[in-house]
């Protein structure tokens, strides 16, 4: 057990630095420089070279990654080439945005996708017909084409609830709450397809397995043989999917926080990218690649507290 | 011409019309396009749908319709070469370490892994930030973000088709490894392939369409439908219905590529769950349904039926009787396919979905109620007789402990409903009933896991399982079957032990005249769906009076003490005739060398052995008379 979390751990770690190399190179890679930035449109080749010595742009790549790399671990990642802030700070700022979208969308598409999914598969017949057809038409809308159809239904038609924008939790709860309904309602449709898909799959394969009919054989009741056995078996496939979807929405929010308007991770991710913004980019970067490898240690846990072959093997 | 499988089902053919047709559109689309990509037509700017637009116009005039044609091409073609990308990484990777072994394979994973681990939307973004905006090259890096989920799938698959008899074949006889992947290993792989190829199609398309909309996709003037959905959102205030088309002409494109590996894939996966039905089952009851108890038995089956769908199915089984003294074992014995199974699970209800008993009666002498007709019951009250008055135990012992949960859990949570005790309790009872069947460290199984079982181990347990509510009846099915044989003669001396010592009553299911002979008071022979031959052990085996139980018993590899061993063995020529080609008279007529034209009559039970039945015109009177047991030669057809 300890050796598996140390190599567990071991791989987190390349994982971030083989991010961070990456992201490195391709910002190097890049046909600009920080300091064509820094120095503002129509500054001399001479200044922006001064620029760039001043930045450290001109030492050899080795270097230069080390010493990225000697900040970073201790929380600096720099400041922004744009405005000067603190991309760190910035960063851990963003961080309760996003992740307040990703957590709920999460806890929503895993609540609804499983009651659907298990309706489906213990059902059948009609119920399970319209479940198929409906996660399928649900799966094949592009995400934020589902969002811009919910803002002009539910905020520019009925008025139900602001179309973008963000309200901090500590502002005010309930409009913290209001200007996240629609973009979590938007997420919450595709991960309720996805998992309601899984859930069904996953059900009916576990229905047919043989301890299923031992469990008929000693008249278990169908409630105990459903809800306890048969969803414990098709439990495993179903928290990774969500785990996958949880890491997508942490990295993959983008597009959906720039349709609501959302200061978040992804929108930083965006900004840093539309202008140069070398630090950030590769600040986002490792930010993402550290929410993903957590999250897969969590879901390792979590499969093994699910399964006892995984835990025991 | 062949058709393809996945041209034969119309969701397949619709789904490859509609992207054969959008691929001649874009690459057409020049030609026959009603509008210039870009003419304005200031008259009519964000009109909807109309005779001379279509599907309307944006904000400058321009018509809908043309735009989303002329984009299809940047839309699609990106998302192509990812797929194409994924798979050319993926599957020779997946190959060679396939057939590299050990370290090729822990590279390419561990590469994979890192691959997976990565947030790729941002790493996407990243590399757009370094190269700016280049659809084609951005999806070439999704592509090798994909390759990794792909390698993941195709390894596995390589990994066993590499196992397969006739790679290996073809690899001892000396053919390359190249070939053996493109001759053997590929084809076999070609639908997996297809079926992934259509869905990763479909993410990339979306994933492309997401990095349009925020603007990462073509440059303006020349639409890509990601944009064209970014532009209609500007206009969402005064013109809704811009991001209709659009929007349904990608989703269209994503369903299609789903439909056409759905359609690949055979449909199996998404196959539909028929309703969950509740209408009361038809028994139709036999003529000669006879006493309405089971007349001092334990189990008294009278003229059982089962068939698949309903009365007017094929039947399975027909006009089974048999009946179970208390405190006896009953061997139902026969070759595969004769029915002996569905007849034993038939008893407690326990039929597979769509088989059905649909005649005759099952009598049953309960431990506190009237005797009951089983075969009349409603689900819900034969739940209340299973495990509790009846129990079964099955073929295969690996496979019937569910794996999710601890051995102690499994034992006892029956114990506390069968017995209303509580936890403490059950779980020394669960201890108790462990003892009983051989298990010496009782405290050690009940915290193991069924994965961590042997298949003997893991048989006693179902037993001890079985044993939970104190049933009257065991009904075990091939007990022994899946097991080694030394463990096979302890599971057998273990339900032997148990007859003795608590009075169950059993029901053993073989195809295995030595078990049924060492275990069993009374036996059934069965054939083709009938009882052929019923009476004591002693009669039946010793004094065989059908020419099946005769052959059946020449057949079987047990020899007597003192007897030599025969070269080879006699088989009985021929196999069990199918349901649905069951004669109207003698259903062993065919492979029976004493067959006349009387057998094509229909053969009713007659008495014989005393309490014994027999079914057949000429039932042997002498061991002399066995007609079979000369040994088939080799090459001789039969």
């Amino acid at each position: 057990m300890l050796t598996y979390l140390a190599r567990r751990l071991a791989f987190a770690v390349t994982t971030v630095l083989a991010a961070s190399v990456v992201s490195f190179l391709l910002v190097h890679a890049s046909s600009g420089s920080p300091g064509a930035i820094t120095a503002g449109a129509g500054a001399t080749p001479a200044q922006v070279a001064a620029e760039n010595h001043r930045l450290g742009w001109d030492q050899p790549l080795v270097t230069q990654y080390l010493t990225w790399l000697g900040h970073a671990a201790s929380g600096n990642f720099g400041v922004s080439l744009i405005d000067g802030h603190d991309i760190w700070s910035d960063l851990t700022a963003r961080l309760p945005v996003t992740a307040s979208i990703a957590v709920f969308a999460t806890l929503l598409s895993g609540v609804f996708g499983v009651l659907i999914g298990v309706a489906a598969a213990v059902r059948g017949g009609l119920a399970d017909r319209s479940v198929t057809v409906g996660s399928g038409v649900a799966l094949s809308l592009p995400q934020f084409w589902i969002g811009i159809l919910l803002v002009y239904l539910i905020a520019i038609k009925a008025h139900l609830l602001p179309a973008t924008g963000y309200v901090a939790f500590s502002a005010s709860p309930g409009q913290y709450l209001q200007s996240l309904a629609l973009p979590v309602i938007t997420l919450t449709i595709t991960g309720t397809a996805i998992i309601a898909r899984t859930t069904r799959t996953g059900m009916i394969s576990a229905l047919r397995q043989e301890h299923i009919r031992t469990l008929h054989a000693l008249g278990t009741p169908p409630w105990r043989i459903r809800y306890v056995h048969a969803l414990r078996f098709a439990a495993a496939p179903v928290v990774s999917v969500l785990g996958i979807q949880f890491i997508a929405l942490f990295g993959g929010s983008v597009v959906i926080e720039q349709l609501f308007a959302l200061p978040g991770l992804g929108q930083a991710a965006q900004n840093a990218i539309g202008t140069n913004d070398f630090p950030a980019v590769q600040g986002v970067v490792v930010i993402a690649t550290v929410v993903v490898v957590i999250t897969n240690l969590v879901l390792d846990l979590v499969l093994g507290a699910i399964d006892p072959r995984v835990r025991t093997a | 011409m062949r058709v393809p499988r996945a041209l034969r089902t119309a969701g397949g053919v619709l789904s490859a019309a509609w992207l054969v047709f959008l691929l001649f559109a874009s690459v057409t689309a020049s030609w026959w396009l009603p509008y210039p990509v870009d003419a304005q037509d200031p008259a009519h700017t964000l009109a909807g749908p109309s005779s001379s637009h279509w599907l309307g116009t944006d904000e400058l005039g321009r018509d809908a319709a043309s735009r989303i044609a002329a984009g299809s091409w940047i839309s699609v073609g990106p998302a192509l070469l990812a797929v194409i990308v994924a798979f050319g990484i993926g599957i020779p990777l997946a190959l060679a370490a396939a057939e590299h072994g050990r370290w090729a394979e822990h590279g390419f994973s561990r590469f994979a892994e890192l691959l997976l681990a990565l947030p790729s939307i941002v790493i996407l973004l990243a590399f757009v930030g370094a190269v700016g905006v280049h659809p084609w090259a951005i999806m070439t890096v999704l592509g090798v973000l994909l390759s990794a989920p792909v390698y993941r799938i195709f390894l596995g698959q390589a990994q066993s088709l590499r196992t397969r008899l006739y790679v290996d074949a073809a690899r001892v006889n000396g053919v390359s490894s190249l070939r053996v992947n493109l001759r053997h290993v590929l084809p076999a792989m070609a639908t997996t392939i297809a079926v992934q190829a259509a869905q990763l199609f479909a993410i990339s398309v979306l994933i492309e369409a997401g990095l349009a909309f925020m603007g990462f996709g073509p440059s303006v003037p020349s639409p890509s439908w990601g944009g064209l959905i970014a532009a209609a959102s500007q206009h969402v205030y005064d013109d809704p219905w811009l991001m209709v088309p659009t929007g349904v002409v990608l989703a269209l494109t994503v369903i299609a590529a789903n439909g056409l590996a759905d359609a690949v894939a055979g449909g199996r996966e998404r196959e539909a769950v028929p309703a969950r039905h509740r209408k009361p089952r038809t028994i139709v009851r036999a003529a000669s349904a006879g006493p309405h108890d089971a007349g001092g038995m334990l189990l008294d089956v009278r003229d059982l039926t089962v068939a698949v769908g309903g009365p007017d199915g094929p039947a399975l089984v027909t006009g089974v009787s048999f009946a179970l003294p208390p405190g006896t074992v009953l061997g139902l014995v026969g070759e595969s396919g004769c029915g002996k199974t569905m007849t034993a699970r038939a008893l407690p209800g326990l039929l597979p979905e769509g088989v059905e008993v649909t005649g005759g009666s099952v009598w049953f002498a309960g431990r506190d109620s009237a005797d009951r007709d089983l075969a009349g019951l409603p689900d819900n009250e034969l739940r209340a007789i299973r495990g509790r008055e009846i129990a079964v135990i099955s073929q295969e012992p690996m496979v019937a402990l569910d794996p999710m949960f601890s051995v102690g859990y499994q034992l006892t949570q029956p114990i506390r409903r069968f017995r209303g005790v509580g936890r403490a309790e059950a779980r020394r009872i669960a201890a108790e009933l462990l003892g009983q069947v051989g298990i010496v460290d009782a405290g050690r199984m009940l915290r193991s896991y069924p994965h961590q079982l042997s298949g003997g181990m893991a048989q006693r347990v179902c037993i001890a399982l079985a044993l939970t509510g104190s049933p009257k009846l065991l009904i075990a099915d091939e007990p022994t079957t899946a097991l080694d044989v030394t463990v096979q003669a302890e599971i057998l001396s273990l339900l032997r032990a148990l007859v003795r010592t608590t009075g169950l009553s059993v029901i053993i299911v073989s195809h295995d005249p030595g078990v049924v002979a060492d275990l069993c008071d009374e036996v059934a022979v069965m054939y083709a769906g009938q009882v052929v031959e019923s009476g004591t052990v002693a009669e039946v085996l010793g004094q065989p009076a059908h020419p099946y139980t005769a052959a059946l018993l020449a057949a079987n590899p047990h020899v007597a003490e003192g007897l030599p061993v025969p070269e080879r063995l006699p088989s009985i020529p021929g196999t069990v005739p199918a349901p649905p080609d069951w004669p109207a008279g003698c259903r062993f007529a065919s492979r029976c060398s004493l067959a006349t034209a009387e057998c094509a009559a229909p053969v009713p039970a007659t008495p014989v052995h005393g309490a014994g039945t027999v079914r057949c015109v000429h039932p042997l009177s002498s061991p002399a008379e066995l007609p079979v047991p000369h040994p088939v030669e080799r090459g001789v057809p039969s």
